[in-house]
C-alpha cells in the first residue's frame, strides 16, 4: 500500500503544495468527512445490488461476524506473531473478510439442512459469532483501538491520527546502534524478579540495555531529534488509503460487471442459461461486502456500517426505476449524508439549523435543563443524516413519495367519484324515474354518501361544465355526455369488451 | 392429559422438559457439591432474573420463530436503544421508566416499519434494516450526548448495549416477574388465537378472528419481552436470546404446546446459566454468554433431536444406502442370470463390479452374510434363498408396474405408491388377484 499512497501523494502534489496537503489531512474534520464519504459511496454501490436481490440483511450478518474475523486476526497478529496490532493492515482485512464470506456459507448451509428457516438461520448465526467476538474483546484484548466502544461506533474522529509518513526530500533513515552517539542506556536488573530481591541486594546482576536502539524512518528520526535538516514529509491517514482502494475496487467491479450484475440480479435463471455464472458473481459480491465492512470497521464500527449498505439504496429505490440511475443516486445520497453528518455531530443540521436551538426549545417547552451543547458520535450522526435524507426521499419522491402517493390517491378517488355520478345521471336522465333518481337534494342517498360529499362532487362537476341543474334535477351537458361516452369507450377497450350494438 | 395415552414422542419431550427443569433447579446445589462454588446472594438474584427472562423470551420467541419473524426481533431490540436514552434524559435512572422508554421506541420502530411497508415498494428485510440502523444510530448519538453531560449519573446505560447481569437487583427481578406473569397470562388467554394466526392467518381471518388486533397483541408482547430482556442480553444480542430457545425446541416436537414449554425451559436454563457465569467473571458481558449457552442447546438439538436431528437423519441415510446396495446388487445378479437362461447362472465378477462401481462391495458382503449369494471363483451365483427372494421381488415390482398402469381401468383402491412395500400388504387380496391376472404367462411361472 505504501507505493500506492506515495503515487497518490505525488499526484496530489501537482495541484497543491505540501503544506496545504498536510494541513488538510491533519484536520480531523476533513479526514472524517473523506473517510465517511468513501465508506458511504462503496457501501451504497454494493447495497443497490443487495437490495435488489433481497439480501439487505446479509450485510447485517456479514458486518456482525466480520468482527469475529477482526478480533481473531488481531489476536493472532499481536499474540502469536508479535506484530503491532493494526486494524487497517491488509492481512487483517483479508482474513476478516474471509470470516464474512464464511458466515454467508454457514447460514446457507444451516438453512439448506432444512431444519432451520432462512431468517432463523441468519438470526442464529450472527448473534453467536458476534457474541464470541465480544467475549474475546472484553476478555483478552487490551488495546485502545479494539474495545467495546470501538466495536459500536468506530473512531472516525481519530482517523486523521493514524498515518503513514512519506518522505520526499532530505530523507535520512537512522539506525541507532549501541555505538551511536544518540543511544541511551538503561541499567536493568536481570534476576531481581526471579529471585524476588530488590535491586539494592548484592546478589543482583545488572546489564545495560539500549533503550532507544532500532530503525528510525525519517519521520520518527525527525521527531526523536536525530536529524539536523527537517525532512520533507507528508502524513497520510491509513483509513483514507484503505477506503479509497476499496471504493475504487467496488466501482471497478460494478462498471466492469454491470451487464452481468444486472442480468443475474433481475433474472438469475436467464443468466445461468446464457452461460454467465451467477453463483460466482454472488460470492464476488459477498467478498466485496465483507471487504468494505472490514475496511469501514475502524471508522464506524461493526453495526452502524449496515446503514451505509441499506439506507442509501433504499432511498434511491424510492426515487427511480432505472438501475443505472439508482447506482448514481445511491452513492450520492450516502456521500451527502456522510458529509453533512459530520456537521450534525457538531450540532449543525444542514448548516442552517443548530441542534442547540432545538434543545433550547425542548428545555423551554418541557421545563427541562438539558445542556445545549451538542457534541455527539460522528459515525452515528452520519447514519442519522443519511436516514434524514431517506425520509426526505420518502416524503417527496415524485413517483413513490408519500406526498405524491397521497395526491395520486386523492386524484383517483375524485375521478372515480365524478365518473360514478356522471354514469348515474346518464343512466337515469330522460327516463320516467328522472325526478326521483336525479333530484339534487336526495342524490346522495342513492350513493349512501354524506350530503357534503355529494355537494362537493356536484360542485366540481358543474365547475367542469359536465352537468347543469335544472329544476332541482341534475342533467348532463353535451360536454358531460361526450365525457361519459369517451370514458365508457376507453374502459371497454382497456378490458377488451366488445361494445353493445 | 389425563386419560389420553401419550405417544413415545410425547413422552420423550416431557421427559426432556422434566430433566432440564430438574437440572436447572439443582444447578446451584450441584455446583456447590461438584465445583465447590458458593453463590452469594447477588448471584442468586441474578440467576433467578436470568431464568425468568429466559423463560419469557423462550415462550414469545417460539411464536417469532414460527412466524418467520426472527429478524424482526433483531430490528426491534436495536430500536429500543434511543428510548432508553430519551427516558434517561427525561426521567433519570429509574429502571421502570427506562424500560417504558425502550418499549415506546421499539413500538415506534414497529409502526414505522409497517408504514414503510404499506406506502412504498420497499421489502420487509430492507425496511427492517433501515429501522434497525437508524434507531440504533439515534440511540448511539443520544448516548454520546449524554456522556458529554458533566456529572450525569449515566454509568450503567451502556449496559443496555451488551447487557450486564451483575447490575440486576432484587427490585428488578420483582418488576420483571410481575410484568412477565402478565405477559404469560395474556399468552394463555390468547392461546387459540395466537396459534391460529401463526399457522394459518388467512383461515383465522375467514373465520372472523380480528387478525390485525391479534397480530398487534402478539407483536406488543414480543416488544415487551424484548424490552424486559434488554438489561440482561443487551440490544444487539437480544435476538439470539429470543429465538434460540424456540429454534432448539422446534427440533424436538411438532406440537405447539410442547414447543412453547420446551422453549421456555431451554430459555430459562440458558438465561440462568449464562447470567451466573457472567456474574462470576465481571469481564464477560452477560448477553454474549447467554447467546453462547443457548447456541449450545441449539447445536445439541439440531444434531441429536430424534427424527429431525442431523445424527439421526445421517444414520437413516446410511442404513438406506446399505439396504439399497444389497437389493440392487441382488437384482443385477438375477437379471444377468435370467438373460443367460438360468436363474443360477454364474455372474462374472467383472460384470457386477462394472455395473455398480461403488456400492457393490457393501452389497455383496451383505448378500453373502445373508446367504443369498455364494462366491464362485471369478464370479458369483445366487443361492436358493437368493433366487427365492429375487423372484418374489421381481413379481412384486411387476405388480406395482401393473398397478400404476391399470388402477384406473380396474377401479382399484387408490394408495400411495411405495415400491419398498409388498403390494399384498397394502392392497386387498382381490385387487392383487386382478393384477396377477394381467401378468404374462412367463412371469407367473
Amino acid at each position: 500500500m505504501m507505493p500506492l499512497e506515495r503515487w497518490l501523494i505525488e499526484l496530489l502534489l501537482n495541484f497543491v503544495t505540501r503544506e496545504e496537503l498536510n494541513a488538510f489531512l491533519r484536520s480531523p474534520q476533513n479526514t472524517a468527512m473523506l473517510v465517511g464519504c468513501l465508506i458511504a459511496v462503496s457501501g451504497a454501490l454494493l447495497g443497490v445490488f443487495l437490495l435488489l436481490r433481497g439480501m439487505s440483511l446479509t450485510s447485517d450478518a456479514i458486518s456482525h461476524t466480520v468482527l469475529l474475523g477482526i478480533v481473531v486476526a488481531f489476536l493472532l497478529m499481536t499474540e502469536v506473531f508479535g506484530l503491532h496490532g493494526d486494524t487497517s493492515s491488509p492481512w487483517l482485512i483479508l482474513g476478516a473478510s474471509l470470516a464474512g464470506v464464511g458466515t454467508v456459507l454457514l447460514t446457507e448451509m444451516l438453512y439448506r439442512s432444512g431444519l432451520v428457516k432462512q431468517d432463523a438461520a441468519l438470526g442464529l448465526a450472527f448473534p453467536l459469532l458476534f457474541a464470541i467476538a465480544v467475549i474475546l474483546v472484553s476478555r483478552y484484548v487490551e488495546d485502545a483501538h479494539l474495545d467495546e466502544d470501538a466495536v459500536l461506533v468506530g473512531e472516525i474522529g481519530l482517523a486523521w491520527a493514524n498515518t503513514n509518513s512519506h518522505c520526499f526530500a532530505n530523507c535520512e533513515s537512522v539506525t541507532v546502534a549501541p555505538d551511536h552517539e544518540a543511544a541511551k542506556f538503561a541499567r536493568q536488573c536481570n534476576n531481581c524478579r526471579e529471585l524476588g530481591i530488590s535491586p539494592r541486594d548484592e546478589r543482583a546482576v545488572f546489564s545495560e540495555t539500549c533503550s532507544n536502539c532500532g530503525e528510525y524512518n525519517p519521520a520518527q528520526a525527525w521527531s526523536a531529534g536525530l536529524l539536523e535538516r527537517e525532512p520533507v514529509l507528508v502524513f497520510f491517514p491509513k483509513s483514507i488509503t484503505v477506503m479509497l482502494l476499496l471504493t475504487l475496487l467496488t466501482l471497478g467491479f460494478v462498471l466492469v460487471f454491470f451487464k452481468e450484475l444486472k442480468l443475474s440480479t433481475f433474472d438469475t435463471g436467464l443468466a445461468q442459461a446464457l452461460g454467465f455464472r451467477p453463483g460466482a458473481l454472488h460470492y464476488a459480491l459477498m467478498i466485496l461486502v465483507s471487504l468494505v465492512a472490514v475496511g469501514a470497521f475502524d471508522a464506524v464500527g461493526s453495526i452502524l456500517v449496515i446503514a451505509f449498505f441499506i439506507i442509501p439504496p433504499a432511498a434511491a429505490y424510492l426515487l427511480t426505476d432505472r438501475l443505472a440511475m439508482m447506482l448514481l443516486l445511491s452513492p450520492l445520497i450516502g456521500g451527502v449524508g456522510a458529509y453533512y453528518g459530520y456537521d450534525l455531530a457538531r450540532g449543525q443540521l444542514f448548516s442552517f439549523i443548530a441542534v442547540a436551538d432545538g434543545i433550547a426549545v425542548l428545555n423551554r417547552l418541557f421545563g427541562l435543563s438539558l445542556p445545549e451543547e451538542w457534541d455527539s458520535s460522528i459515525s452515528a450522526s452520519m447514519v442519522l443524516m443519511i436516514f434524514i435524507l431517506f425520509l426526505l426521499a420518502w416524503a417527496l419522491s415524485p413517483r413513490y413519495g408519500l406526498a405524491s402517493t397521497l395526491i395520486r390517491r386523492a386524484n383517483r378517488r375524485r375521478v372515480f367519484e365524478n365518473q360514478v355520478v356522471l354514469a348515474h345521471i346518464h343512466n337515469h336522465q330522460h327516463t320516467t324515474a328522472h325526478d326521483i333518481e336525479l333530484n339534487v337534494d336526495h342524490l346522495h342517498e342513492h350513493f349512501r354518501w354524506t350530503e357534503r360529499k355529494m355537494s362537493r362532487v356536484l360542485t366540481g362537476l358543474r365547475a367542469l361544465g359536465y352537468i347543469r341543474i335544472i329544476a332541482g334535477s341534475a342533467e348532463l351537458t353535451d360536454r358531460g355526455d361526450r365525457q361519459v361516452h369517451a370514458f365508457r369507450k376507453t374502459m371497454l377497450e382497456a378490458h377488451n369488451i366488445p361494445d353493445l350494438p | 392429559m389425563p386419560g389420553a395415552r401419550l405417544s413415545a414422542a410425547d413422552k420423550r419431550v416431557w421427559l426432556i422438559i422434566a430433566g432440564i427443569v430438574l437440572l436447572g433447579a439443582l444447578f446451584i446445589p450441584l455446583s456447590l457439591v461438584l465445583f465447590d462454588l458458593r453463590f452469594t446472594y447477588t448471584v442468586r438474584v441474578v440467576a433467578l432474573g436470568g431464568a425468568i427472562l429466559g423463560l419469557l423470551s423462550g415462550v414469545l420467541g417460539s411464536f417469532a420463530v414460527l412466524r418467520q419473524e426472527s429478524l424482526l426481533g433483531d430490528a426491534l431490540s436495536h430500536a429500543a436503544l434511543p428510548g432508553v436514552a430519551v427516558a434517561f434524559l427525561l426521567a433519570g435512572r429509574e429502571l421502570s421508566s427506562l424500560l417504558v422508554g425502550a418499549g415506546i421506541a421499539s413500538w415506534l420502530g414497529l409502526r414505522f416499519l409497517s408504514a414503510l411497508l404499506h406506502t412504498t415498494r420497499i421489502k420487509q428485510d430492507t425496511a427492517m434494516g433501515i429501522v434497525l440502523a437508524a434507531w440504533f444510530a439515534a440511540g448511539i448519538a443520544l448516548l454520546a450526548y449524554i456522556q458529554s453531560i458533566p456529572d450525569a449519573s449515566q454509568a450503567g446505560l451502556d449496559h443496555f448495549i451488551f447487557g450486564q447481569a451483575a447490575a440486576i437487583i432484587e427490585r428488578d427481578v420483582t418488576l420483571v416477574s410481575a410484568v412477565g406473569l402478565l405477559v404469560l397470562l395474556l399468552v394463555a388467554l390468547f392461546w387459540k388465537e395466537f396459534k391460529l394466526v401463526t399457522f394459518d392467518s388467512e383461515f383465522a381471518g375467514a373465520n372472523g378472528f380480528r387478525i390485525g388486533f391479534i397480530n398487534a397483541v402478539l407483536s406488543t408482547l414480543i416488544v415487551v419481552t424484548i424490552v424486559l430482556g434488554l438489561q440482561l442480553a443487551g440490544v444487539i444480542l437480544m435476538v439470539g436470546m429470543l429465538i434460540a430457545p424456540g429454534i432448539a425446541a422446534r427440533q424436538w416436537t411438532h406440537k405447539l404446546d410442547q414447543m412453547v414449554i420446551l422453549a421456555a425451559v431451554f430459555g430459562a436454563f440458558a438465561g440462568g446459566v449464562g447470567a451466573v457465569i457472567s456474574a462470576l467473571d465481571s469481564d464477560i458481558p452477560t448477553g454474549p454468554m447467554i447467546i453462547v449457552v443457548s447456541f449450545v442447546l441449539v447445536l445439541l438439538s439440531i444434531t441429536l433431536a430424534p427424527g429431525r436431528g442431523l445424527v439421526w437423519s445421517r444414520l437413516r441415510q446410511r442404513a438406506n444406502r446399505r439396504r439399497f446396495a444389497a437389493i440392487n446388487t441382488l437384482r443385477d445378479l438375477y437379471r444377468y442370470a435370467l438373460a443367460h437362461g438360468a436363474e443360477d447362472y454364474p455372474v462374472p465378477d467383472d460384470f457386477i463390479r462394472g455395473v455398480r462401481a461403488r456400492s457393490v462391495e457393501s452389497g455383496l458382503r451383505q448378500l453373502r452374510g445373508a446367504g443369498q449369494v455364494m462366491a464362485l471363483g471369478e464370479g458369483w451365483r445366487l443361492t436358493e434363498e437368493g433366487i427365492a427372494w429375487a423372484r418374489e421381488d421381481r413379481r412384486n415390482q411387476r405388480l406395482w408396474d401393473l398397478y400404476r398402469l391399470y388402477n384406473d381401468e380396474l377401479g382399484l383402491p387408490v394408495i400411495q405408491e411405495d415400491r419398498r412395500l409388498d403390494i399384498g400388504a397394502v392392497l386387498p387380496a382381490a385387487a392383487v388377484e386382478q393384477l396377477e391376472n394381467r401378468l404374462e404367462p412367463s412371469e407367473t411361472a
